[in-house]
């Protein structure tokens, strides 16, 4: 008996397959981001060793030095596990090549997010493993639940989804822009401050703290980050539920450009 | 030799004003691409504000002296790949075999290879450079002339980098990610004051990851006017752009063609 929904869902989830193996053969690339993870890394624990010992402090925001780079690690290893789906989609549509992609029996975003996923979890895999060592290399380990490392993993996969629904709404810009490349640095900018990467949301002034756990961005980077280091259940929902709106927002968004945008293209032949 | 130099320039002045024309051509991509990297650096600086809001010194160093550091690196490697944007793609242009039609020009084959294109985000980055340096460090006049010309000398720091980098591709096949990797870690380490770093980290700022020339020397200038600290800049940015000619013409010997076929406008 054949179940379409099924067989759907297989087709994807092959692709993502087919792009896991095809991410692992790329050692060189692999290398050359685990070496920036690690600089990164290395970077912000003496920026962090030296606020600590100049406060005289053992904790910041409710997190200890060692929780902070272990935060890094979480935060780090997701936001450089995206690759360039919104250069992708915006040579798509620049090329003209989005034409030859909606004539197969594929959905074109479909296609990007199982190729997405796929790489995704091969990168985010490579560089929490390399990042954990890293950080038991420089300041030690810190202690781990197997609740907390659960709720970490469940809150990962939505995470992974609301970043590729963000990247897609970026790249979908180009039917209306010259070039998408301003708005992607200025929206992975975004991510990276008010996300709580550069600074964990926990050491902002309280009055804007809010304010930014409302954001898409916690929900993709401080949340999996602090659900790493200090795992509560009353977090864990939190985060849920910040993940279930974002989602809604951005997927009907990203549904509306989609839709939007295919009315606006033109195939001129060649 | 002076002669020679002024015909370089006006080379230079030339290539600046028809990559402009060019870039102008597509004016929409360009002002969005210098728009957004000015935010992005703006980025930082609302990062590094934040960040002594709540702790005011990070040994020894005030909010000032960071963003003086932000804007000299900006104003630098902008000037630097606004004008020779090639340096920062010279490792995949090499590796392509795409520099036969440079060899062909009637002059020496780098400076013509370098100018070759512009970076058009590159200007943002040196707007940003300038503007954040005039209106949140207010410096007087010496101060302002110091960062000039300190600004010159990152940008030949990081022109001499960036042929170094890009030149491995002549040994060592490909070496695009290898260059992009090196780059990213100077500019990792530059971003940051120098005293979070000690021992043989520090040796390593000086020597493989010259981090010390394209921000730390600079800086400590402009915070002390000091002229041997100024010597040092300049002197290390020079060394930086011997070593990157040096390695360029030593590897162009082992050149081979792409025979590729292109137009070149």
């Amino acid at each position: 008996m054949k179940i379409p929904r099924l067989n759907n869902a297989l087709k994807y989830a092959w692709i993502g397959y087919t792009a896991a193996r095809s991410e692992l053969t790329y050692r060189a690339a692999n290398v050359s981001r685990i070496l920036f993870l690690a600089t990164v890394l290395f970077v912000f624990m003496r920026l962090w060793s030296v606020v600590y010992a100049g406060l005289g402090t053992e904790q910041l925001g409710g997190l200890t030095q060692t929780q902070m780079l272990w935060y890094l690690v979480a935060t780090e290893s997701i936001l450089m596990s995206m690759g360039r789906l919104w250069y992708e989609v915006d040579q798509d549509v620049r090329t003209g090549a989005l034409a030859v992609q909606l004539v197969r029996p594929l959905s074109y975003a479909g296609t990007h997010f199982g190729r997405s996923m796929g790489e995704r979890t091969v990168r985010f895999t490579i560089n929490i493993a390399v990042g954990s060592v890293i950080a038991m290399l420089l300041t030690g380990p810190i202690a781990f639940s197997i609740s907390g490392l659960a709720m970490f993993i469940l809150v990962l996969p939505m995470a992974f989804v609301l970043d590729f629904l963000g990247a897609l709404l970026v790249g979908l810009c180009a039917f209306w822009l010259e070039s998408t490349q301003g708005i992607a640095l200025i929206y992975s900018r975004l991510m990276m401050l008010l996300g709580g990467l550069l600074l964990p949301l926990d050491v902002y002034p309280e009055s804007v703290q809010p304010f930014l756990r409302a954001l898409p961005f916690a929900a993709i980077l401080h949340a999996p980050g602090r659900m790493l280091v200090s795992p509560s259940a009353s977090l864990f929902f939190q985060c849920l539920a910040l993940q279930a709106v974002c989602l809604a927002v951005y997927g009907a968004g990203a549904f509306a450009l989609h839709t939007y945008a295919l009315r606006r293209l033109f195939v001129n032949g060649g | 030799m002076i002669g020679s130099l002024g015909s370089y320039l006006k080379l230079a002045a030339t290539y600046v004003r028809f990559n402009f024309r060019a870039q102008l051509e597509y004016r929409g991509a360009f002002f969005s691409q210098v728009a957004s990297m000015f935010i992005n650096d703006g980025a930082w600086v609302v990062f590094w504000l934040l960040f002594f809001k709540r702790f005011p010194v990070l040994h020894g160093w005030s909010l000032t002296d960071v963003i003086a550091l932000w804007a000299i690196l900006t104003a630098g490697f902008g000037l630097a790949y606004g004008i020779m944007g090639n340096a920062i793609q010279l490792a995949g242009c090499i590796a392509q075999g795409e520099i036969d039609a440079w060899l062909l020009q009637p002059r020496a084959v780098l400076p013509h290879l370098l100018l070759g294109r512009s970076a058009p985000s590159a200007w943002g980055d040196a707007l940003f450079g300038y503007i954040v340096y005039l209106g949140f460090v207010r410096p007087d006049w010496q101060r302002m002339a110091a960062f000039i010309l300190l600004s010159l000398a990152v940008g030949v720091a990081f022109i001499g980098f960036g042929v170094l980098a890009g030149s491995l591709s002549f040994f060592l096949g490909n070496a695009g990610a290898l260059a992009d990797q090196w780059r990213n870690t100077l500019i990792s380490f530059s971003t940051y004051p120098p005293t979070l770093f000690q021992g043989a980290v520090k040796i390593l700022l000086y020597t493989v990851i010259p981090a010390g020339f394209v921000s730390y020397l600079p800086v400590e200038t402009l915070r002390s006017m000091s002229h041997i600290y100024a010597l040092l800049s300049i002197g290390g940015a020079l060394c930086l752009l011997g070593a990157g000619a040096g390695a360029f013409y030593m590897g162009l010997r082992r050149y081979e063609s792409g025979n590729l076929v292109s137009m070149k406008g």
